[in-house]
């Protein structure tokens, strides 16, 4: 994972985030709540959850932004709060949606925070308006920009500190089909640099085509971590059938309790989940013994999506 | 030093500030100096001249008493603006210590307040020497006196603003400032059942630097006192203010 590009230049790290048994609690509730989250680096990493699961609370906690009611955090190998200058140099972060000096230019805007920053912060402000595309902008008043404008300000932002890790909260938010599509590419431009991304996002979609490795969070709690591929394949495998009459085959496949949803994906087209064993052959068998003609048996790739909603209804109907 | 340039380019980009700012401060004095002169020029035997060292005196007492509601606009702005446009969560994740960040406030303020105090009094020092005509003109110990009154009764003001704006919003820090040196401040001062108490107050400590023929109800306290409750005042409202900036959740 050491590579020669400055984004490493600091220290040669395996993880560039990790807790254990991270604790963020308001009150009685826990927002966080006994988290042990690693974040290997050069990767993107997507911290998939929804609205309400605790990621910015994450966010905010690892950035020391809200002190952790118990717990470790290590930013890039250091501990925090200890060294928490030392890490959040070669950090650049976005929490919630970027905010600015709406009466400052794009340049202003990043002259003020790279005063706060090293020295070489403020070379760094052309290059880093140029890299998202908004040179011809720059001294044009914040607001005047749109929203797809001020994330990507935000990234520039973000790239001030020349970062190691960057986490970004929600990127996608608010952004249009091409303006998601340049965020994608942007943050795999900055993988493929060394640098590490750490999104939060309740976009599975987004996630599944940007990110490399992912951390399901729901209610507080990291439910499942690893590589995108095989945290989709952890869900109960689908299968597409294409039957001659769909309403004989709902009724069928409902007296199989082995059969845990059925979707309707076209007109003659069905998407069964299979659980506890239950193998295609056995469906086919059961379809054709009703009379049912199949033309289409297909074991179908699980997304992240019928994963994150498995294993998120499952927490559901553990409550 | 990088951290406080980026404080006075924060506040000098905001038009509508430095706008009433610069009205409150140089125009005042420039504006009472037309209408002075204007009169004068009209009716001569009605009017006296412009200048002179009674002249200064009015002309201090605008410049010192609008231009503390400017200092007070500029100090709640340096004190509120990064939170208040959500940017201060962006320069503490920068790594930078929230006392550095809230330190760097005042001086910013102050590099933005002070050349407009320094022009103002500079008009109302000249113009009561150019206009003077038959009157006397002040002397060096009366302009010295005048320009510590005015430095002590609005820089106080600049950093009270400052520490206040951590943890109010610019609006209540204004109104609240404003009443307290137009109103409350004024009245206390002249409850004589509170004694030497008065002496803590900022306004008193600030008037003790008026000069000794001007303004006789001022509280009776020696320079050095008059100092040592300034800069307690300042003190108070900057560790707060530094306090609640740490404390608080970003």
């Amino acid at each position: 994972m050491c590579r020669a590009s400055r984004a490493f230049s600091v220290r040669c790290m395996e993880t560039v985030i990790e807790t254990h048994a991270l604790t963020k609690k308001f009150g009685d509730r826990a927002a966080v709540n006994e988290v042990n989250l690693t974040v290997p680096a050069g990767v993107a990493f997507g911290f998939l959850g929804p609205n309400g699961a605790g990621k910015t609370t994450m966010i905010r906690t690892l950035l020391g932004l809200t002190q952790p009611t118990s717990g470790d955090v290590a930013l890039l190998g250091l501990p925090q709060p200890a060294k928490r200058a030392e890490a959040l140099a070669r950090v650049g972060a976005i929490v919630e949606e970027p905010k600015f000096h709406a009466h400052l230019t794009g340049r202003e805007n990043l002259k003020v925070v790279a005063a706060a920053r090293d020295r070489a912060a403020e070379g760094r402000i052309a290059e880093s308006l140029e890299r998202v595309g908004l040179a011809h902008r720059a001294d044009d008043r914040v607001k005047t920009y749109s929203l797809g404008m001020r994330q990507r300000l935000g990234i520039a932002r973000c790239l001030l500190a020349d970062p190691a890790l960057l986490i970004l909260d929600e990127p996608m938010n608010g952004l249009d089909p091409a303006g998601i599509l340049d965020m994608r590419r942007l943050i795999r431009s900055f993988v493929d640099e060394g640098r590490t991304v750490f999104l939060s996002s309740h976009l599975l979609d987004e996630v599944e085509k940007t990110c490399d490795q992912v951390a399901i969070v729901d209610q507080g709690v990291v439910v499942v971590q690893g590589a995108v591929g095989e945290i989709a394949a952890q869900g109960d495998p689908t299968l597409l059938i294409e039957i001659d009459d769909p309403a004989a085959a709902r009724t069928v496949l409902g007296g199989e309790s082995r059969v845990t949803h059925v979707e309707e994906e076209g007109a003659l087209i069905l998407r069964l989940t299979l659980g506890d064993g239950l193998v295609p052959a056995e469906i086919n068998r059961a379809l054709v013994n009703a009379g049912i003609a199949v033309s289409r048996l297909e074991p179908a790739r699980a997304t992240l999506e019928e994963t994150f909603l498995s294993i998120t209804s499952r927490l559901g109907a553990n409550e | 030093m990088r951290l406080i340039s980026a404080e006075v380019l924060k506040l000098v980009r905001r038009r509508g500030l430095m706008t009433w700012s610069l009205l409150l401060t140089v125009g005042s004095v420039l504006i009472a100096e037309i209408i002075v002169v204007t009169l004068h020029a009209v009716n001569p035997a009605h009017h006296g001249p412009a200048g002179g060292a009674t002249n200064l005196e009015h002309y201090v007492f605008l410049a010192s008493g609008l231009g503390n509601v400017a200092a007070i606009l500029i100090g709640a702005t340096a004190g509120t603006q990064d939170v208040s446009s959500g940017v201060f969560r962006d320069l503490v994740v920068t790594g930078r210590k929230r006392s550095t960040l809230f330190r760097v406030r005042a001086p910013g303020a102050l590099i933005v307040f002070l050349p407009m105090l320094a022009v103002s009094l500079g008009l109302a020092i000249a113009g009561s020497f150019v206009f003077a005509g038959n009157l006397p003109n002040p002397s060096a110990t009366t302009i010295l006196d005048f320009i510590e009154y005015s430095v002590a009764i609005t820089v106080i003001d600049v950093i009270i603003a400052v520490g206040l704006a951590a943890f109010a919003s610019s609006r209540v820090v204004v109104g609240v400032m404003i009443a307290w040196n137009a109103i409350v401040g004024p009245l206390l001062l002249q409850i004589s059942a509170l004694g030497s108490a008065r002496k803590a107050i900022d306004v008193a400590a600030a008037q003790h630097f008026t000069p000794p023929n001007v303004d006789t109800s001022k509280i009776a306290m020696s320079t050095v006192t008059a100092l040592l409750v300034l800069v307690i005042w300042a003190a108070v409202f900057t560790n707060v203010g530094r306090w609640w900036t740490v404390r608080r959740d970003a």
